[in-house]
Formats: C-alpha cells, sequence, structure tokens
C-alpha cells in the first residue's frame, strides 16, 4: 500500500498565514503554527475522530457554524479564527458544560497537576460556574481492574478509554452504558478490564476518572521527573518515560515513537516496573559458601570466585540473555574468546543457525520496518504469536488491517489472537513448520487448490509489498525456506516489504550483532566456531565443558531440554551468573551471583528487531549493591587477566561500533531519543553478504494437523506475555502471573473427559507437568498447546513431540 | 420534582442508571468477558437460528445486534447477562458490546421485568390530555399483576392519546377508568380494548376514509 | 386539492398487492423502469419535493449527490417517527405500505442500490409486521430481488425494528444504529450520500418523501410542482394533536393557512379555549402564538416566522395549560432522549432539567431566567448534531414569549415553598453536600 504523498497548502490562522501538509487536521496545523486550541476527545492515535466534546470549535470563515477543528483537514486557502468572540464564548460554554457534573475534588484527585481538564478550564474557562443544580454521585472510587480505579463522577465521557478499547486493542471490553447524562463508562456484568494493554486508558484519560492502582498517591506532579528509556521486557522495545522520584521509578509512561511503538505500552512494560523496586530483586553480589548457602557477599569476594573462571580456560560455556545490550554481549564475547580462549558463547534458545543463512536473512534490504507492517498489502504472521512474543506489533498489525486495508495472513500452529482479523488462518500441526513452509513454496510456483495456495496466491498476487513476520523458535531448517520463499516474492527489492523476525530475547539482534554468537564474531563476522547453547549443555554435562558464564539467562527456565541442562548445571564446577531474581536454576547452581541492573539503570544500546539502535539511559541510581553491567564484565575480564579497556559505558560504546562495521560512525548523539536503524544508513553496505539459499527441488508435503494417535496428542509451545520473572515478583501483575495453561480442542476435551479449568497432567516417557486445561475452540484436534516460560511445570520439560493429557485424580 | 417520577419507571439505581453495578466495583474474581468460546456457552438450538438468521440479512453481521437482542430477551424474558453471553457467542462479539447497544435502547430491560409490558405515553400532546394521571391509575391497576408499566416518550399516537402501548397494541384515548379493563383484558389473555385499538382506527383525513371501513371512527369524529 | 398519498386510504386490504394494483398500484415502477434512471433523478429534482423528515432538503438534489456507477451503495427509510406529535409515516406505512416499497424501488433503481433498509422504530410492531407482509408480498410478485420485471434492477429490502431511541431519527444516529452500534450521531462531514451505512454512499429519506416518488413518477415532477407555493412544492401529511377537537393526519397542500388546518381541518381546541401557542414542526420547533395562525403552512414562511415546518406535526396548546409545564415536557423528553455524546447536549439538556426540577421546588428566583435562556444560546450551534438544539429553540422561544408568565410561575412556586417547612432546600442540600 503506498503511502500516502504529502502536499504543502497555506492557509490564515488569525490573520497569519502558515503552512501544513495538506489533510493534517486544523488543531494540529494551528499546534504546528503555534496557535493552542484546546481539546479533549481528539486524538489521532484513536482513529477517526469523534468531534464529542466540542471544546475545539473554531471559526472558519465561508462556514455559518463553528468547526470542529479536530476534524477538519486544512484545505488550501482556509481562513480561521480561533480569537475571535464567538469562538470564546463556545470555549467558556463547554467548560461550564463540562463542569455541570464534575466533582472538582482537584485537591484529593491524583491527576492533579497534570490534568488537561484543570488547565483547559483555567486557559478557556470563564472562570466561575452558575451551576447550583445537585451534581451526579458515584461511589468512587472503584475497582475497574486489578490496576485500574475508576471515578465515574470525575469522567467526562470523552470516548477516549472505550475507543481504545474498541479500536486500537479491539478487546471490546470497556463500553459506554446506558445513555446521555446517564451515561457511563464500564464492563459486562461487573467483569474486570483485564487485557493486555489496558493500561493506556490511563494514560489517555484527561481527567482523573481513571488512575493506576499502583501509581495512585504516591506523589505529585512537581515531586517527579520524567526520564526516556526503552522497555527490555521484549523484542518490541518500546520507548519509555520513567517516572522517577527520590531514584526510584513509580510508573511508566509511554513515549510515543512512531517507528516502534505508537504510543502504546503493553499492561507487562507499563506495570513490571515494580520489579525493581521489591525485596525478591538481587541487589548485592552473592557467593555460595562451604555450606552451598548463596550468601551476600563484597564485590571483592565475588569478583574474586568469579575470576576462577580464569583457571577454565578454553573450557567455559557462555550465555547471554536477551536483555543484554550490545555493549554487554560485546564484552563478554571479547572475555570469551580473548580471556578464556572459548569459543563457546551463543545467544539463540533454539539452535544455531549457518552463518551465511543468518547474514542472508538479516541483509539490510530483506528488513521490514515496524511501519512497513502498517502499509504492506499483506502481512504474513509465522510461527509467532504477536501477542505474545512482542505485544506492541499485535497493535500495529490490527491498525494496518483497521486503517489500510492490509491483508493479513496467520500461519502457525496455535490459533492466534489475530486470526478474527486474518483473511487467511492456516494451522499447521505443532513440529510441522518445515513441512509447511515447503508445502508453500511448492505452491507459489505449481497451480493447486486449499488454504496453502491461497496464501501463496495472497502473497503472490495480493500487491508487491508483502511483510512477513516470523517468530525465531522456527527451526533452522524453516528458515532456509524461508529464505528462499522471500526471494521468489523479491522482497528485498522493494522498500515496504521484507522479513521481521521476532526474537525470543529482547534484544536478540543487538546480541547477535554483537558477536554473541559460536559462529560469528561481532558484525557477523567469520571466527573459529565454538558450541551452541544445546551444545554446551551436553558437553558440561559430559564434563567437557568445566564452568558456565550465564548473562541474564536461567537455562532450566529460558531454554528446552531441561533434562539436560539439569545434568550439565549439576556437574559443572563453577557458574557465575548475572541475575536479577533467584530464579530456579540459580539459586541451586549458581556459585557466584552478580546482581543485574534494571533498564531503568542501564546505559547501553540496543537493536530492535527491525534493526533499529535504540539507547538506553539511566533514569534511576543502580538500588542497593547494584554495578553497571559493563563494569562487573571489565573487572571480571581483570581478574582472568584481560584489560577490555573500558572505563565507560561510552568507551564500550565506541569499541562496539569500532568492530561492527555497519554500525561505523554511529554516535549515541545520533541514536537519541527516537533510535537510528543501521540498515538505513550507509554504513549497512558493510553488512557481510549471506549466501544466496540453495535452490532444490521442491514438492508438496502435508502439514496440516492431526488427530490425536493413540490417545497422544501432538505438543506445540508457546510463551505467554505475562511469562517473565519481573512479571512474577510485580506486586500488582501478581494476579496475572503466567501458570501451565494446557489448551485443548474441544473434541480431545470431550473425549478425554476433561473439564474447561480442571486440574490436568501431560506426561511423555515418564516426565508430568501439571496444569490448567483451557478448552479452546480453534485448537485443532489432536494438538494440544503448553506454555513454556514459567516457574514451574514449564513445557520445556518436554523433549518429544508427542504426549499424553489426563485427568488429576 | 414532578408527580410522575414518584414511582420510577424501570427499575433504577440511585443515579438514574437502569444498569446494575455502576456503584459496585468489578469483581476481580471473575475472568475478564471476551468472545464467549463456543466450546462453553451453550445457547438454545432455536435461539441460535433465529439470531443466524438476522445475521444473513446484512451485509454486516454486527447489524443483527439489535434484532438478536430483541430475540434474547423474548427468550429469556429480559437481557440477561447470560442472554447477553449467548448472543454475544453466537455473533462473535464481546458481551459488553451487545451491553452497551442494549443499554442505549428504552425497549431493553437488562434487570428482570415482569411479563407484560405497558407503555404509557407521557410526552407532551399525551400529557396535556391528562397521561401524568393515567399513569398513575395504570401503575396502581397493574400492583402485584405480572406487569411492568413505564412512562414512555411520545409513541407516535399522538392523535388518541392520552394513549398507552399494551404488550405492543397501542390503545387510546383511554380515561381514567381503561386501567383496570386493561388489567382485565391481559389477565384474561383477551385483545385489550378492542374498541379502543389504533390498528382499527380510521384516518382523520375525511377524503381518505371509504364507506365499508369497518373500523372505528377518528377522535373527535364518531358523529360523522 | 388532490389527495396524493392518503386518497382513500382506509379502503380495507390496500396493505396488499391485489387492492393496491387495482388502484393502480406498481405502474410507476412500471413506468419509471422504461425510464433511463438519471431521467428520474431528473423528475424528481423537477418535482421540487424537499424532505419530509424534518430538515427540508431537496429529494433530487440528495438523490443526485450520490456518487454514480457500481459500488456498495445503500438506501435507508427514515421509518423512526419519534419526533413528538408526529404520526403521519405510521398511518401511511400501516394502510398503504406498497406505496412506500414502489417509492423505494423506483429510487434505488434511479440511484443505483441494490439494498434497501427501512429503519422502524421498535414499538411500531403492528406496522413492522405488516411492512414485512407486504415486502414478502413484493417478493413474491417480482418486484423484488432479482431483475426485478425483467428490467435488469435487482434490490433487497430489509425491515429493520429499532429498540426504542428518538436519536435513531438522526440520520447518522439511524446509520450507527443500523450497523448495530448505539445510535450516536455522526460527524459530518463525510455526509451520508458520500460515506454512510458501511461506509458506503447512502441515501437517507423519511417514509413520506419515499411515498411519495410514484406520484411524481406518475404526474411528472413538473406538475407535482404546480401543486403548493414555489418553494414548498406538494402536499404534506400532517399530524396535528393536542388541544383540538379533531386531531389526526391529514393531507394538506403545502402553502394554507395554518388557522385553516387547526380550526378549519381540526375543529381548534375545545369551545371556551383559545390556543395559547402551538409548535408547528413537533416539539422541536419554536413556539409560535396565536396572533401567527394566519402564517401560510409552508417551509419558508415557517422559517420566516423563526420557526420551521420540521415533520409536519402541529402540537396545539390551549390557554388551560402553563407555558412551564410545556417547557418541563419538552425539556425532560430531549433530556431523556439526548445520546450524551456530545457535551453541550448531554449536559445542557441535562442542567436545565434540573434548572426547571429548581424552579418547581420555589427554590430560583425570576433573574434566574437569564441563565436559563444563556445556557439554551450556549448549546445552540454547539452541538454535534441538532438534537440540542432541538430542546434549546423551543424552550428559548418559550422563555422569550412567555417571561412574565414564567416570572409568575416562579413567584408562585417560591410561594408554595414557603407555605411549607424549608425540607426541600434541606434535601437538596443534602444531596450536593453528598
Ligand atoms: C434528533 C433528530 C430526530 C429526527 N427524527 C427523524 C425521524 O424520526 N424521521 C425522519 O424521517 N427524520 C428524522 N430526522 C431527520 C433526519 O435526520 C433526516 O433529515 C431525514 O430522515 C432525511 O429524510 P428526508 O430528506 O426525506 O426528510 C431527525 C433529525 C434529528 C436531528
Ligand atoms: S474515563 Fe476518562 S478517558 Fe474514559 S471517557 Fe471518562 S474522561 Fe474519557
Ligand atoms: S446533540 Fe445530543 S443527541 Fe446530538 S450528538 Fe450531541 S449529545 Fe448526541
Ligand atoms: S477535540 Fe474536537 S470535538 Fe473534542
Ligand atoms: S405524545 Fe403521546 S403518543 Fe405522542
Amino acid at each position: 500500500m503506498p503511502r500516502p504523498e504529502q502536499k504543502i497548502i497555506k492557509l490564515t490562522i488569525d490573520g497569519r498565514e502558515v503552512e501544513a501538509v495538506q489533510g493534517t487536521m486544523l488543531v494540529d496545523a494551528a499546534k504546528a503554527a503555534d496557535v493552542e486550541i484546546p481539546y479533549f476527545c481528539y486524538e489521532p492515535k484513536l482513529g477517526q475522530p469523534v468531534g464529542a466534546c466540542r471544546m475545539c470549535l473554531v471559526e472558519i470563515e465561508g462556514i455559518p457554524k463553528l468547526q470542529t477543528s479536530c476534524s477538519t483537514p486544512v484545505r488550501d486557502g482556509m481562513v480561521v479564527n480561533t480569537q475571535v468572540q464567538r469562538v470564546k464564548d463556545a470555549q467558556n460554554s463547554v467548560v461550564e458544560f463540562l463542569l455541570v457534573n464534575h466533582p472538582l475534588d482537584c485537591p484529593v484527585c491524583d491527576k492533579g497537576g497534570e490534568c488537561p481538564l484543570q488547565d483547559i478550564t483555567f486557559g478557556w474557562g470563564k472562570g466561575r460556574s452558575r451551576v447550583i443544580e445537585p451534581k451526579r454521585h458515584f461511589v468512587k472510587p472503584l475497582a475497574l481492574s486489578p490496576l485500574i480505579a475508576i471515578d465515574r463522577e470525575r469522567c467526562i465521557l470523552c470516548y477516549r478509554c472505550v475507543r481504545f478499547s474498541q479500536e486500537v486493542a479491539e478487546d471490546w471490553q470497556l463500553i459506554f452504558t446506558e445513555r446521555g447524562s446517564h451515561t457511563f463508562v464500564g464492563t459486562h456484568d461487573g467483569h474486570p478490564y483485564v487485557a493486555p494493554f489496558s493500561g493506556n486508558i490511563i494514560e489517555l484519560c484527561p481527567v482523573g476518572a481513571l488512575t493506576s492502582q499502583p501509581y495512585r498517591f504516591r506523589a505529585r506532579p512537581w515531586d517527579i521527573e520524567g526520564a526516556g528509556g526503552v522497555c527490555t521486557l521484549c523484542p518490541a522495545q518500546c520507548n519509555v518515560e520513567f517516572t522517577v522520584r527520590d531514584d526510584k521509578v513509580l510508573r511508566v509512561l509511554s513515549r510515543e515513537n512512531p517507528g516502534v511503538d505508537d504510543g502504546w505500552l503493553c499492561d507487562k512494560g507499563r506495570f513490571a516496573y515494580q520489579a525493581i523496586h521489591v525485596d525478591e530483586r538481587i541487589t548485592t553480589p552473592l557467593v555460595r559458601d562451604g555450606s552451598g548457602e548463596l550468601r551476600p557477599a563484597s564485590w571483592e569476594e565475588a569478583i574474586t570466585a568469579a575470576g576462577a573462571l580464569g583457571q577454565h580456560q578454553g573450557s567455559v560455556g557462555a550465555l547471554v540473555g536477551g536483555q543484554a545490550s550490545n555493549e554487554e554481549a560485546f564484552l563478554i564475547g571479547r572475555l570469551l574468546r580473548e580471556g578464556l580462549a572459548s569459543a563457546d558463547i551463543d545467544s539463540r534458545p533454539h539452535g544455531t543457525v549457518e552463518l551465511g543463512l543468518t547474514r542472508a536473512l538479516a541483509a539490510p534490504k530483506l528488513q521490514a520496518t515496524v511501519q512497513d507492517i502498517e502499509f504492506a498489502h499483506t502481512v504474513l504472521v509465522l510461527g509467532t504469536e504477536p501477542l505474545d512474543d512482542a505485544p506492541i506489533l499485535d497493535l500495529r498489525i490490527r491498525k494496518g488491517v483497521r486503517r489500510h486495508g492490509v491483508k493479513l495472513a496467520i500461519a502457525s500452529a496455535r490459533p492466534s489472537a489475530l486470526d478474527p482479523n486474518a483473511q487467511l488462518s492456516i494451522r499447521y500441526a505443532p513440529g510441522a513448520v518445515v513441512e509447511f513452509l515447503s508445502g508453500l513454496e511448492w505452491a507459489l510456483t505449481a497451480p493447486g487448490s486449499g488454504e496453502t495456495h491461497e496464501l501463496a496466491q495472497l502473497l503472490r498476487d495480493g500487491g508487491e509489498d508483502v511483510v512477513i513476520l516470523w517468530g525465531e523458535s522456527l527451526p533452522p531448517a524453516a528458515l532456509a525456506i524461508l529464505l528462499r520463499i522471500a526471494e521468489k516474492l523479491g522482497l528485498a527489492e522493494r522498500e515496504g516489504a521484507g522479513l521481521l523476525e521476532i526474537p525470543a530475547g529482547a534484544n536478540a539482534r543487538g546480541i547477535r550483532e554483537a558477536g554473541a554468537l559460536p559462529n560469528a564474531g561481532p558484525g557477523y563476522a567469520d571466527t573459529t566456531t565454538g558450541r551452541d547453547a544445546a551444545e554446551i549443555a551436553a558437553a558440561t554435562a559430559a564434563g567437557d565443558i568445566r564452568a558456565l558464564y550465564l548473562f541474564g539467562v536461567d537455562p532450566l527456565r529460558d531454554l528446552g531440554a531441561r533434562a539436560e541442562w539439569q545434568a550439565a548445571l549439576a556437574r559443572a564446577e563453577l557458574v557465575v551468573a548475572h541475575a536479577g531474581v533467584l530464579t530456579e536454576g540459580i539459586a541451586a547452581h549458581a556459585d557466584v551471583v552478580f546482581p543485574a541492573e534494571s533498564s531503568a539503570e542501564k546505559e547501553g544500546t540496543i537493536v530492535h528487531p527491525d534493526g533499529r539502535l535504540q539507547r538506553l539511559r539511566v533514569a534511576i541510581k543502580h538500588p542497593g549493591q547494584v554495578r553497571a553491567g559493563w563494569q562487573v564484565i571489565g573487572e571480571l575480564a581483570k581478574a582472568v587477566g584481560l584489560d577490555l579497556h573500558v572505563l565507560t559505558a561510552g568507551m564500550a560504546f565506541k569499541q562496539l561500533v569500532a568492530a561492527v562495521p555497519f554500525y561505523a560512525g554511529l554516535t549515541l548523539e545520533q541514536i537519541g531519543g527516537r533510535g537510528v536503524r543501521w540498515p538505513e544508513t550507509e554504513a549497512a553496505a558493510a553488512m557481510p553478504a549471506g549466501t544466496p539459499a540453495a535452490q532444490v527441488a521442491v514438492t508438496d508435503v502435508a502439514s496440516g494437523p492431526r488427530p490425536e494417535v493413540n490417545g497422544h496428542l501432538a505438543a506445540g509451545t508457546y510463551r505467554s506475555i505475562w511469562a517473565s520473572p519481573e512479571v512474577e515478583i510485580s506486586p500488582a501483575l501478581k494476579f496475572t502471573v503466567a501458570e501451565q495453561l494446557v489448551e485443548l480442542a474441544p473434541e480431545d476435551a470431550a473425549r478425554l473427559g476433561i473439564e474447561h479449568g480442571s486440574t490436568v497432567q501431560v506426561a511423555q516417557n515418564g516426565t508430568r507437568l501439571s496444569g490448567r486445561a483451557v478448552i479452546r475452540t480453534g485448537v485443532p484436534a489432536g494438538s494440544v498447546f503448553l506454555a513454556t516460560g514459567i516457574a514451574k511445570d514449564s513445557a520445556n520439560a518436554l523433549d518429544e513431540l508427542m504426549v499424553e493429557v489426563v485427568k488429576s485424580r | 420534582m414532578s408527580s410522575i417520577d414518584r414511582r420510577p419507571p424501570v427499575r433504577r439505581y440511585e443515579h438514574g442508571s437502569r444498569v446494575p453495578g455502576w456503584d459496585e466495583a468489578v469483581d476481580l474474581t471473575k475472568p475478564p468477558a471476551t468472545v464467549p468460546d463456543p466450546a462453553l456457552t451453550p445457547v438454545p438450538e432455536e435461539l441460535r437460528a433465529a439470531i443466524e438468521a438476522e445475521m444473513a440479512k446484512y451485509p454486516d453481521r454486527k447489524s443483527a445486534s439489535i434484532p438478536a437482542l430483541h430475540l434474547a430477551q423474548r427468550h429469556h424474558g429480559w437481557c440477561s447477562p447470560e442472554a447477553i453471553k449467548q448472543v454475544a457467542c453466537v455473533m462473535r462479539l464481546t458481551p459488553a458490546y451487545l451491553t452497551s447497544v442494549a443499554s442505549f435502547y428504552d425497549m431493553f430491560y437488562l434487570q428482570p421485568k415482569p411479563k407484560h409490558d405497558v407503555y404509557v405515553c407521557t410526552n407532551i400532546t399525551c400529557s396535556l390530555l391528562g397521561a401524568d394521571e393515567l399513569y398513575e391509575r395504570m401503575c396502581e391497576a397493574a400492583e402485584g399483576h405480572d406487569i411492568s408499566v413505564r412512562g414512555f416518550e411520545c409513541l407516535g399516537a399522538c392523535d388518541i392519546g392520552p394513549m398507552a402501548s399494551v404488550d405492543g397494541e397501542y390503545v387510546g384515548p383511554l380515561n381514567l377508568d381503561d386501567p383496570k379493563l386493561i388489567v382485565e383484558d391481559i389477565e384474561a389473555g383477551r385483545p385489550v380494548l378492542e374498541h379502543k385499538q389504533l390498528r382499527r382506527r380510521a384516518v382523520a383525513d375525511a377524503k381518505g376514509r371509504v364507506d365499508d371501513f369497518d373500523g372505528i371512527a377518528p377522535v373527535g369524529q364518531e358523529g360523522n | 386539492m388532490p389527495h396524493l398519498l392518503f386518497d382513500r386510504i382506509d379502503e380495507p386490504g390496500l396493505n396488499t398487492i391485489p387492492v393496491y394494483e387495482r388502484r393502480g398500484g406498481y405502474s410507476a415502477l412500471r413506468k419509471a423502469l422504461q425510464m433511463p434512471p438519471e431521467a428520474i433523478v431528473e423528475e424528481l429534482s423537477q418535482s421540487g419535493i424537499r424532505g419530509r423528515g424534518g430538515a427540508g432538503f431537496k429529494m433530487g438534489q440528495k438523490a443526485s449527490f450520490l456518487p454514480k456507477g457500481e459500488m456498495a451503495k445503500y438506501l435507508t427509510c427514515n421509518a423512526d417517527e419519534s419526533e413528538p406529535g408526529t404520526f403521519k409515516d405510521r398511518e401511511l406505512m400501516q394502510k398503504s405500505p406498497h406505496t412506500l416499497i414502489e417509492g423505494i424501488i423506483i429510487t434505488t433503481y434511479a440511484t443505483g442500490i441494490h439494498h434497501a433498509f427501512i429503519y422502524i422504530r421498535g414499538e411500531y410492531q403492528l406496522q413492522a409486521d405488516i411492512l414485512d407482509a407486504a415486502v414478502a408480498e413484493a417478493e413474491a410478485a417480482g418486484y423484488l430481488g432479482e431483475n426485478i420485471l425483467g428490467s435488469g434492477h435487482s434490490l433487497k429490502l430489509v425491515v429493520h425494528r429499532g429498540a426504542g431511541a428518538y436519536i435513531c431519527g438522526e440520520e447518522t444516529g439511524l446509520l450507527d444504529s443500523l450497523e448495530g452500534k448505539r445510535g450516536n450521531p455522526r460527524l459530518k462531514p463525510p455526509f451520508p450520500a458520500i460515506e454512510g451505512l458501511y461506509a458506503g454512499p447512502t441515501l437517507v429519506n423519511n417514509v413520506e418523501t419515499l411515498g411519495t416518488v410514484p406520484t411524481i413518477i406518475n404526474m411528472g415532477g413538473a406538475d407535482y410542482a404546480k401543486i403548493g407555493t414555489e418553494g414548498s412544492t406538494g402536499t404534506k401529511l400532517i399530524s396535528v394533536s393536542g388541544d383540538v377537537q379533531r386531531p389526526g393526519n391529514y393531507e394538506i397542500e403545502l402553502g394554507i393557512s395554518s388557522r385553516e388546518i387547526i380550526y378549519g381541518l381540526c375543529g381548534g381546541p375545545k369551545p371556551g379555549r383559545t390556543v395559547k401557542m402551538w409548535f408547528p414542526g413537533g416539539s422541536s420547533s419554536p413556539v409560535l402564538l396565536e396572533q401567527d395562525l394566519d402564517l401560510s403552512y409552508d417551509f419558508d414562511t415557517l422559517a420566516k416566522a423563526g420557526s420551521m415546518l420540521g415533520s409536519g406535526a402541529i402540537i396545539v396548546v390551549d390557554d388551560s395549560h402553563s407555558a412551564f409545564e410545556v417547557m418541563q415536557k419538552v425539556v425532560k423528553f430531549y433530556a431523556h432522549e439526548s445520546c450524551g455524546k456530545c457535551v453541550p447536549c448531554r449536559e445542557g439538556t441535562n442542567w436545565t432539567n434540573k434548572f426547571l426540577a429548581r424552579i418547581e421546588a420555589g427554590e430560583s428566583t425570576p433573574m434566574d431566567l437569564d441563565i436559563l435562556a444563556s445556557v439554551q444560546s450556549q448549546i445552540i450551534g454547539n452541538c454535534l448534531c441538532v438534537l440540542g438544539d432541538a430542546m434549546a429553540m423551543p424552550v428559548g422561544s418559550i422563555v422569550a414569549k412567555f417571561r412574565d408568565e414564567l416570572e409568575a410561575e416562579i413567584e408562585a412556586a417560591r410561594e408554595r415553598a414557603n407555605a411549607l417547612p424549608l425540607t426541600d432546600t434541606e434535601d437538596l442540600l443534602a444531596l450536593s453536600a453528598h
């Protein structure tokens, strides 16, 4: 879909000629020209203007009635008056009307001081009210959800919150009920408004009607400062503003960046800041003592203990977790390769991808941007659930479909939240994605019928701008086919087309670019090949690798092959970890634990899946004994006899830029608050070329879901948006912590006599997990979906495809 | 407040809402009300079929929400949360969407209601002609019967004002004795006030009338 | 004067095709199907017919705004008829539904529309059932469906029942309601003719407007235009109610005197009573007085007199009623029916309602009438649709025209209140302190 062209026109506002892009709403054009028109309901992020509040009325010459400037696009030659008496009268009137039912309880209102209603009443109201009639009264405040309190007296019925629910998140849970002045914001039959993006309504509300339960009355606007940052809880990397008081993060707000988040946050990003300031967080170094207890230790002690890694030269395996910064990943690579004579470093949880293929898939020209999703002809979501894996992209896809007519196709094993928006949803059997992609490749060239052919036709003939979002969990064999499909569709040749990987870790892309891979150095350079995560596990369990360095990873939580990792961790002579929380594997096996930084404390850079380098800045001081990651790695390197020459985060960044050819010339200033997409820079040419996909003869293969076999179901896995240690320790999010929900097809549930919500056992080769059954229409008969990444009963304990599901007695 | 506000036409809460829950926090133990899963939401077969038939009439299935709510209200007696959930399940909408729609329209009840409906028009013309007192009488007459009495806005029959709609049947002009008869007719399951039914009235315009019309003369023209 | 719509409308069986056809029904359709579509729009323009739903917009012009060519376009017949005092569409639909259906078929043929809806208020159950039966009959007779009478024109007509909300008579509120949403009006532009139902171009017309189309085709637009006055052509169905002796629906030629309607046709108020005020076009129209009775009943004259013809619903109030009582009924209605979307209407109607309650409780002073009037003027012109204005204009006119009486009413209410202990005041204070 071609993006609209921008034409500049001239209009007159209050006697002054100003320029504006044609089609801009008058209120915005005026703002750009420093003319402030007050408004409440206008919010372009929410879609078409509704014209409800009437605050933005202006006079347009030639039109008898006052017009809403929020809904009037500017035209060439338009003459607009915002300062005439008529307009002032209308503004006075609207303010007076708004306050007819408003309680004016500003002294006890959490919004006070940052409230548009206060500001506009002061700026555009008459300063007195003639209302002496009784106002409407509600009991207040009330819980709207565990996260949001609602004060219905203060609500001015501006439609923002309900439009968000209905037209952005499309969850349709938050509504207006009743009519006229009885109207109020509510939900169906007392159900809470619990939805992944619910917190955005707090920020949208122009009055104190919707307030954050965790933030209520924690601070007044004059007590706080805002600090820009980036959320690192998932690869969507939304831009945020931390509300800071006395070096504590009290709130997270969105910091709109159209290239990243469109100004929205998910509730994990908005509320998991609480994990920064809870007792569960580790804030001092820990060292395991003689009795096997992890106990607090001084930095010297901890560094010395960890320095024992130096005694395992050539026999240290390192894993880098998704929240590491580029600099940290880069320095770990140096530590390992230069200081510990080991190439056994990995950051991919799903297996090595051949370097030529890695490079080809990361090729600058083949990268789709976040905004491409919105303007593509067709978007294919392949093997990922955006809502769980990069929530904010779920909203972007919905926006594309809703506003720009993007044709959406989903190909996945598990039903997707986006299915209702998709033109085509294809289910393949768990584990059959390679077969599915072979079939798709076949269908792209051969005639035929069936859904795979329909998809092929959509991709081929539905318009050239095709964006494929693919999940990192696709096995390497699938990626080779994906690359061939991208070549067949010519995605690299089009600006608005391409691939967009949704990796498992928040900064997975940056970490790989920084060289935390067994088969590539910084900048995807050739290097001595080391062992990947699975091989490290096997080698450690076998005694080949004797020490492990875990930077923000708990293999028992974050990786598969749980049994093997358990053996590896038990056998390793030394386990050094950086962690914020003592998750299972770390608690049981780490010998040294360095307290990890939160993203609000960290200084460094990260890379968005679409290649945008973004900056993390220090919003608050490190709590307790916490030290910067780059600093700790530097000290550790020293302890093993390597001087990394980093005395500041900036020095680490410079080393990184020098080592990664396609970052050449980038500075922190350039990256700034909005980020820079390196694939768009000149230096991108320095990216090493990938190996073109080998052409192979393709055939049509069946990949569809199959019914149960001897009572066994094919198990697919998913990682819920709520599956993360930060969620587990944030008091406000306790209600939503992910657990093992076993998603079953209605047919299978009926056959097995399993009721919705009952406890079930999932068994395989003697391993048993316990979980709660969720009967979900759309799960193909014969498939079952199990949660990973959770604290207990995670499906990473299962190694094979087929499982048995039985009722718990 | 004028006299007719003394007896609220529909059960209303303190601030005037017909929808329960305005003064209560949500129930945090309930799950969010998303689009009901068909596998978990039993819907009576005839209701499902009727709703699906309505959906088929429109280019966009959502258009059937008002007809579907009418059907559900008829089936369940009122738009109960369960009724709304069933409609939501068949239409693939959230229950909240339908609650929002239902609460906008006067003819949907979000509270249990008696079986029979009497809407007494209390709008301008009818009230000029004595509707307020009639309404009070109607309420008194209905006391103890399975009848809901509501003061309604103009029902579009001011020519027979003061008037009422009894289970959809328009009757008028009513006098203060009629409420008792209406209740009797309802209880007996008879057509209500046959001699006052709008369906049987001739048009007021003389040129509109014909000789072989066997209905009732227009109001004020009984002599002709 | 010719009777075009009401002529012997009481004839038994006219709601069925055999009787309707025997009286010449569906001949206009046959004639129209022989004409090129543009020629029909041209006839409609020539007829000069203005919309009968309230706004009085020229029908031919509206039809010509619709984009030409094949695309999903819709026609919606507005049968919501909820304006207090209005009940003319009811009579037409109940007794001669095929007149409307024939008009709809011709109009859709003229505008290239293949999907039409009749949005009828939910309370009109009898009329909706009759329409449903008539549509089924017309389908069976080949007047609806595919390839109507071999003309190649196809039309699907659906009768859609509302559920009780005045605002769904406003054309964009109607469209939202028909889309299955709350009936909140939409911002205009875009106008429905460009972007209406399901975002497609949509023609919205009143029952009577569409019902007149067969007549116009039969007579020819030019001849139709000869009836009535220059700016208000044709005949009009009017609903007269209130303090008159012969209330009901009448078909009149536009331009006859209002006195002739109220006194001539309807017999005026009961003997001994005089006309105190009258609403010439439904409760939304500013009131006129006894002295205005000789005004010609047409769109332009009534507009010039500061009121409007609206839907053609005359409500007569005689001198036995107080202006306050009338005003209060009007206000209650609009406060109840405001959809709540925009601030001036939602809060303005609600505030006015509470204001009148305060007057009634003896809590106000004559000076408060200035505030009351000013609140009305703050509503007018500032709302999203004109429902707010529809309260503010008649209320404003009553305050202006009956100021003395209202002041006396306030004084009287104060006296009444003083006679009682001040409990009401305390209630009020208790409430506001709550
Ligand atoms: C609050 C409000 C209520 C209305 N109610 C009706 C109605 O019940 N019937 C109707 O035909 N027009 C009604 N209208 C007018 C319609 O908006 C619209 O102008 C009309 O249906 C157009 O048809 P016409 O051009 O044939 O008159 C109403 C307008 C407003 C503002
Ligand atoms: S709660 Fe806030 S955002 Fe929602 S309608 Fe009311 S004022 Fe607007
Ligand atoms: S004027 Fe009244 S009815 Fe019209 S949109 Fe505004 S609130 Fe709704
Ligand atoms: S901002 Fe324009 S109407 Fe609300
Ligand atoms: S006022 Fe009662 S029916 Fe119109």
